[in-house]
């Protein structure tokens, strides 16, 4: 059995509000112990901005800068400029943001930054929903899935971020999730020694948002990796795609059979999820081997 | 003077806020029970020294393994292993091979020569054992190793019971025996051999210079046959044809032998003669499916080219100058209620005959009772005794074959064990009884199987039949050392941690500390939502209630 082995200093503290049961919560842990002291973060609207904690908490041992929904990779670039002219460039930026403020109300500042390259680690907590307001889609929630604004599933299928983010050519894009903390803590640790703009993909898999027991975010955060449906991969300068997991043990119905919000689904609509799946892994696979 | 803070930052820690009040319930770290150790006969710590060998600690492996069971490199070997028919990865794959574990630590103890640790400091009572097979020398060495005077009293010019003149050396090399006898009586047990003792007023005798005695004499009397004469030279219990083969004498029967018995006794019987030369057919009531031998055994039988002639019965023998001939008949066989019991049918018209040149009967054995009547009570074929394994003579206790119709060796070690301990207690009735588990069971479904990929299970090889049949060598092979650690590493380490710290690392509120040996929960923090339970690959945490 592989073991955990990041180094925890306790640069994320108990007290803070996210539900039980959160990986939100639990991939800021290993975030922020892998990036150590020496570090800014900002953090947009969301439910990373809860968990940070509201004023005057703070559940985190470096400063934290809450932003706006549209600006927080402007804001990140601000600071890390800022700390530049100070004479401390190895300070890492953080730029905390969730797939609403990513995806959709924060993608203009984000690709500005990308295009300047400026030099910010930034990580998306997509749990492809506008979660800490009440549960409604966003352009990252996937095909045919339940949200507040989506009552009968939604029409349309998950922005492809990492391809318009790959579009920019900056050096490191790569997904993460709770199920796989060494190598999410190993992404961190590489795109922190890398300068320009890195972006990192965690899914987090929301209880009251996609339907998940408390227990089990992590298992249903496992089943989406096992099954392809989201991939564990990194893509550097654009170009290089690399899988870290090569082979789909899961098939999509053991991922989506955890959820509540995939309750509704038919076997056609199971049976197109899964060819969906099956097309971009190829596509994925065959990206991995041109490199 | 300390600045006060600004008010434009954030300056309290969120510490303050104890969300342990949003719980409903906490977890537990429990240190369950697995299931492989509710079915061993000896209560063995399965999960814990499986996980020693994982970690390449041989010798701890062999001092956990020895806690309740003097014998591994022996029950690594013949044990009916109960254990693997409860293992929880079976539910996923395939059962662990404990057994061929089991065997791997204590073929490296003989080889390394460990010896058991000092016993405990002298204690005044002297306690007497009747009988050295392996509920006797289990006794012995559960009662010396806590500083008990042990004298073993042993009818036989050697240790061993069952274990040397029943059990073949193709499945238990005799120079393994020796070596874990050497041990036990190493630890300082007096043995007097060729000591037996005959009869209730001897035993009566003995009971007055000891202050505990343990009665251990197994079942010696063979079942009989009334369709056989066996005072004719063509007729050998099987028990005698064992014996004498074991002790090296030659064996005086002709060449086609028929072995009446479906047991393990009779696979021993007709294999042991295969590897004398002779030509075997093994006769037997039940029909091949309902055959009390062990499927392996008739297997490996069958390899050695032992034909079977199921659900059929002798009925009457005719000596001929040139041979004997066998009237059979097959049979009706229905199994009864209980274990063991079963009623039998002719069928008519269906007579055969079976030409051989001598009978070796292997239909089972009976405790001797007799020899203690008046004495000790008895309890149908078995001599009475408590829950404490006391018999209805107070101080005399007894175990194994003479007993308990569970005619298992590692049944009598662990009934040595039990008994061992009840004496202690009747000795010194202030000593703390034995420590029972905590908890239930851990069942499969308290298992996280994503820490467990699938993963078949290692079998040792066997020797080649025709080398088997040239001679007495063991037929399993034993695991190599990787393969025992791959093996090892199957196991799921049921309801036991093994400090993986996946518990501090999942969960979300830092609520799990990491001590110096183990975990605790901060109930300050902990809300309670399971994910340290979930993400446990052992089961050693369950939620409790609050
Ligand atoms: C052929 C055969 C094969 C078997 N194979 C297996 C197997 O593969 N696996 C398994 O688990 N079990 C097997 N068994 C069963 C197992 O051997 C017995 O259950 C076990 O040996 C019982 O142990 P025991 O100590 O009660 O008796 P025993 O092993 O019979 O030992 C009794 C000892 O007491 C001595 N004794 C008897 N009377 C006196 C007296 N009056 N005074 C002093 N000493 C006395 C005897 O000489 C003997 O040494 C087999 C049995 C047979 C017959
Ligand atoms: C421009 C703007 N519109 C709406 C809001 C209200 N708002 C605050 S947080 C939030 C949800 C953000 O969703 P996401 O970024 O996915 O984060 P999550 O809550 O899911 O963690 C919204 C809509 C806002 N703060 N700013
Ligand atoms: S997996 Fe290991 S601990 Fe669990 S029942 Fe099987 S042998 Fe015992
Ligand atoms: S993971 Fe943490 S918060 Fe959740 S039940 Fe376990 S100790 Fe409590
Ligand atoms: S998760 Fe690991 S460390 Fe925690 S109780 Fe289970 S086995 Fe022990
Ligand atoms: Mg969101």
């Amino acid at each position: 059995m592989e073991l955990i082995n990041y180094n925890d200093e306790e640069l994320f503290q108990p007290g803070h509000v996210a539900c039980a049961g959160c990986v939100e919560a639990l991939s800021m842990r290993v975030i922020l112990n892998t990036v150590g002291r020496d570090a800014v973060a900002t953090v947009s609207p969301s439910c990373g901005a809860v968990i940070c904690g509201a004023y005057p908490f703070s559940a985190t041992k470096i400063p934290v800068f809450h932003t706006t929904l549209e600006s927080g990779a402007a804001s990140a670039s601000g600071i890390k400029r800022a700390l530049l002219s100070q004479g401390k460039p190895d300070t890492t930026v953080l730029c905390l943001a969730g797939d609403g403020g990513t995806y959709d109300i924060g993608l203009q500042a984000l690709s500005s930054a990308a295009e300047r390259n400026e030099d910010i680690l930034y990580i998306c907590f997509d749990n492809e929903g506008y979660m800490n307001t009440g549960g409604q889609k966003s352009s990252s929630t996937p095909l045919a899935a339940v949200t507040g604004s989506t009552p009968a599933g939604k029409t349309t299928r998950k922005k492809n971020l990492i391809e318009i983010l790959a579009a920019h050519r900056i050096p490191l894009i790569a997904t993460a999730s709770p199920s796989h903390l060494n190598d999410m803590a190993a992404k961190v640790e590489k795109a922190k020694a890398l300068r320009g703009t890195k972006v990192i993909i965690v899914l987090i898999p929301c209880l009251p948002g996609w339907g998940v027991a408390d227990n089990a975010a992590v298992k249903t955060a496992r089943l989406a990796v096992e099954s392809g449906v989201f991939p564990l991969f990194e893509v550097e300068d654009g170009v290089h795609y690399t899988l870290n997991t090569e082979q789909r043990t899961q098939s999509v119905n053991s991922y989506l059979a955890q959820q509540g919000r995939y309750r509704h689904l038919s076997a056609e609509q199971v049976e197109q999820i899964q060819a969906d799946v099956d097309a971009e892994w190829q596509r994925l696979l065959w990206c991995a081997a041109g490199r | 003077m300390q600045q006060p803070p600004s008010p434009l930052w954030t300056n309290a820690s969120s510490r303050t806020r104890l969300t342990g009040t949003w719980r409903s319930a906490m977890p537990e770290y429990q240190d369950k029970p697995s299931p492989c150790r509710g079915a061993c006969p000896v209560a063995g710590r399965i999960a814990e020294w499986v996980r020693q060998i994982e970690l390449g600690d041989y010798y701890g492996a062999w001092l956990t393994l020895v806690d309740n069971n003097p014998f591994p490199a022996v029950a690594g070997r013949i044990c009916h292993h109960p254990c693997e028919g409860a293992c929880n990865r079976q539910q996923l794959d395939e059962t662990v091979g404990i057994c061929s574990l089991e065997r791997f630590v204590g073929d490296m103890a003989l080889a390394e020569g460990w010896c058991f640790p000092e016993p405990a400091a002298a204690q005044d009572q002297s306690v007497a054992i009747v009988g050295g097979g392996p509920a006797g020398l289990s006794a012995a060495y559960q009662l010396r190793r806590r500083g008990y005077r042990v004298v073993l009293f042993e009818e036989r010019g050697q240790l061993g019971g069952l274990l040397r003149h029943g059990i073949p050396a193709y499945r238990l090399d005799k120079t393994i025996l020796d070596g874990e006898i050497q041990r036990i009586i190493d630890l300082g047990v007096e043995v007097r051999l060729q000591s037996g003792i005959a009869d209730a007023g001897a035993l009566r005798a003995l009971h007055a210079e000891y202050d505990a005695l343990y009665l251990a004499t197994g079942a010696s009397r063979p079942k009989t046959l009334p369709e056989l004469d066996y005072e004719q030279p063509w007729v050998q219990d099987g028990a005698d044809f064992l014996a004498a083969t074991n002790a090296g004498e030659a064996c005086e029967l002709g060449q086609r032998l028929v072995v009446i018995g479906g047991g393990s006794a009779a696979m021993d019987v007709a294999r042991t003669a295969r590897r004398l030369g002779r030509s075997v057919s093994v006769l037997a009531l039940e029909p091949d499916a309902l055959l009390p031998a062990q499927p392996i055994e008739v297997a490996e039988a069958r390899e050695e080219g032992i034909e079977f002639i199921t659900g059929a019965m002798l009925q009457a023998v005719e000596s001929l100058g040139d041979g004997l001939k066998l009237q059979c008949v097959r049979v009706d066989f229905q199994q009864g209620e209980t274990r063991g019991t079963f009623s039998v049918e002719p069928v008519s018209g269906s007579g055969f005959v079976l030409s051989a040149d001598a009978v070796v009967p292997a239909i089972g054995q009976d405790a001797d009772l007799a020899r203690w009547d008046g004495l000790l009570d008895s309890d149908g074929p078995v001599v009475r005794t408590d829950a404490q394994w006391q018999t209805s003579r107070p101080g005399v206790f007894a175990g194994g074959d003479l007993a308990s119709m569970d005619r298992f060796v590692t049944q009598a070690i662990g009934m040595g064990k039990m008994a061992a301990e009840a004496i202690a207690r009747h000795a010194d009735p202030l000593q703390p009884g034995a420590v029972a588990a905590n908890g239930s069971e851990v069942p499969f479904a308290e298992i996280n199987t994503d820490y467990h990929p699938l993963a078949g299970r290692l079998q040792p090889g066997n020797l080649e039949v025709e080398a088997r049949l040239r001679t007495f060598d063991e037929v399993q092979h034993p695991l190599a050392q990787d393969e025992a650690i791959a093996e090892a590493a199957r196991c799921f380490s049921c309801g036991t941690c093994i400090y993986c710290d996946n518990c501090y690392f999942y969960c979300p509120d830092m609520a799990i500390a990491k001590l110096e040996h183990g975990y605790d929960v901060k109930s300050d923090y902990c809300k309670g939502c399971g994910l340290c339970v979930a993400e446990c690959p052992t089961g050693a945490i369950s939620m409790g209630q609050e």
